[in-house]
């Protein structure tokens, strides 16, 4: 039963996305600056530090299953999310034993991981003639503010979701050994 | 360890080629949507449209309560206006029984201004910015078809771009590109329109650039409407598009450009006009659409 809430939350998250431009205040969404929710990868992150344990890979079938939703639902260009989500994610399993898991680390990974994510996603769309952007103008605009955005959003689901993750895993690890 | 190694990189070798092939299918120019494709579409748009109920009530209650503010003020302009308005109402039918009673005399029964129009509510907007896009609650089931034109009261804001069962992506105005042009114009009483093409949406300036074909009548001015023609063969005329801001020449000095400042708000999207064109559009064949015979 457990091993069906994570599913469930990251699917609410991805359609929260979509929603989340008509519940933001007008002054933050019309402002020139852009914030993009990456809510969806933010959980993941979450599941890679609190959740899982080292020899499973369930977190990145998530990445591919879910970025490849994002494609599919929000941007009509298949394989874009869904590719950059799981090797993002994947990189952040490799370096995520480095720190104790924690709420400092989770927001370094985090940062870290939507920098990587969001600078390959800007460059497969350059490559494919989607957009043409200035970095200079990227990174204040939209790389920044995005950043620190869901930073705030990781503040605010941070005790709920280490609590629940915990929770599971014990509750898991029960199973296992029973 | 040697071969764990390989295994990684094999993986994403892997994941690479699927990738490309990915991209490469979404990019060609397809008209549907698969099959899969269409299914979590109205999966994912269900649970929006679930979710997007409440939260609009509460952020309009919101917005109501700050609106509140400059009720009287506007109360009383309403009110001014209110008296110009049925004159105007009173021209407008007059006008529209004329023009029927004009056309049966020659014998015409359609125009390319004529449409259906089709109400539907945005439920969700594409968390890519780049992409602006807007997802709507009524989808092939309820006629809506790719390249309809879409709009609310104050004027255009986009083009639907892909179609599910239940629900419809819309591309807006402020996402366009070189290929997804409109041809405009700005009519005038007594002398020539202006006609061009709404090329594509320019960031720096936020607004749409207008490249005049026909310089018939070159003192384009400030505040002018641009509507839609109809002429692209794809949206019925008469659609209001935006106000000139500003005009131009284009990078080579070779012809006049204008800039265009969508006359709806692309940020507060709430419910929408679908605009089904009553003459048969371009890209459908002979036939299959109801109205064809009429031709």
């Amino acid at each position: 039963m457990i091993r069906f809430y994570i599913p469930l939350i990251l699917f609410s998250f991805m359609v929260f996305e979509g929603v989340s431009q008509s519940f933001l205040p007008n002054s933050l969404v019309q402002a020139d600056f852009i914030l993009i929710p990456h809510w969806v990868f933010i959980f993941l992150i979450c599941i890679v530090i609190f959740f899982e344990r080292e020899e499973e890979y369930r977190s990145i079938y998530y990445a591919v299953i879910f970025g490849l939703m994002i494609d599919i639902v929000y941007t009509d260009i298949l394989g874009v999310y869904m590719f950059t989500y799981a090797i993002t994610i994947y990189m952040i399993k490799g370096i995520s034993r480095l720190l104790q898991a924690n709420l400092l680390s989770a927001i370094i990974f985090s940062a870290v991981g939507i920098v990587t994510m969001e600078v390959l996603i800007q460059l497969i769309y350059i490559v494919i003639g989607l957009i043409q952007i200035q970095w200079k103008e990227y990174v204040i605009l939209r790389l920044i503010p995005t950043v620190i955005a869901n930073i705030v959003f990781l503040m605010m689901i941070y005790p709920f979701v280490v609590k629940w993750l915990s929770n599971w895993k014990v509750k898991i690890e029960k199973e296992m050994i029973s | 360890m040697h071969f764990l190694r390989n295994k990684r990189l094999f993986i994403i070798l892997i994941g690479m080629i699927i990738l490309v092939v990915l991209i490469g299918y979404s990019l060609s120019n397809r008209e549907n949507l698969s099959k899969p494709e269409k299914m979590i579409h109205d999966t994912v748009g269900w649970f929006q449209s679930v979710v997007h109920k409440p939260i609009n009530y509460v952020s309009n209650i919101v917005s109501n309560i700050s609106d509140m503010k400059n009720m009287y003020e506007e109360n009383r302009l309403l009110k001014e206006k209110l008296g110009e308005y049925k004159r105007l109402i009173y021209d407008v039918q007059q006008l529209k029984e004329e023009n029927e009673e004009l056309r049966k005399l020659v014998d015409k029964s359609d125009s390319i201004r004529d449409y259906q129009a089709i109400q539907s509510t945005v439920i969700a907007r594409s968390p890519e910015r780049w992409l602006e896009q807007v997802t709507i609650d009524k989808g092939e089931k309820d006629g809506v078809k790719t390249n309809m034109a879409v709009m609310t009261p104050d004027g255009m804001i986009g083009k639907i771009s892909q179609v599910s069962d239940r629900t419809a992506t819309v591309q807006l105005l402020t996402g366009f590109d070189q290929f997804n042009r409109i041809s405009a114009t700005v009519s005038r009483k007594g002398k020539k329109s202006i006609f061009g093409l709404i090329e594509q949406y320019d960031e720096k300036t936020e607004s749409l650039i207008f490249r005049i074909i026909d310089e018939s009548d070159k003192d384009l001015k400030k505040g002018e409407l641009v509507v839609s023609s109809g002429l692209g063969g794809v949206f019925p005329a008469g659609l209001p598009i935006g106000k000139v801001i500003d005009v131009g020449l284009d990078q080579y000095g070779l012809t006049k450009t204008a800039y265009v400042k969508p006359a709806a708000n692309m940020h507060e999207l709430n419910n929408v006009i679908v605009v089904d064109r009553n003459l048969p559009t371009l890209d459908e064949e002979e036939g299959t659409n109801k109205k064809g015979d009429k031709e």
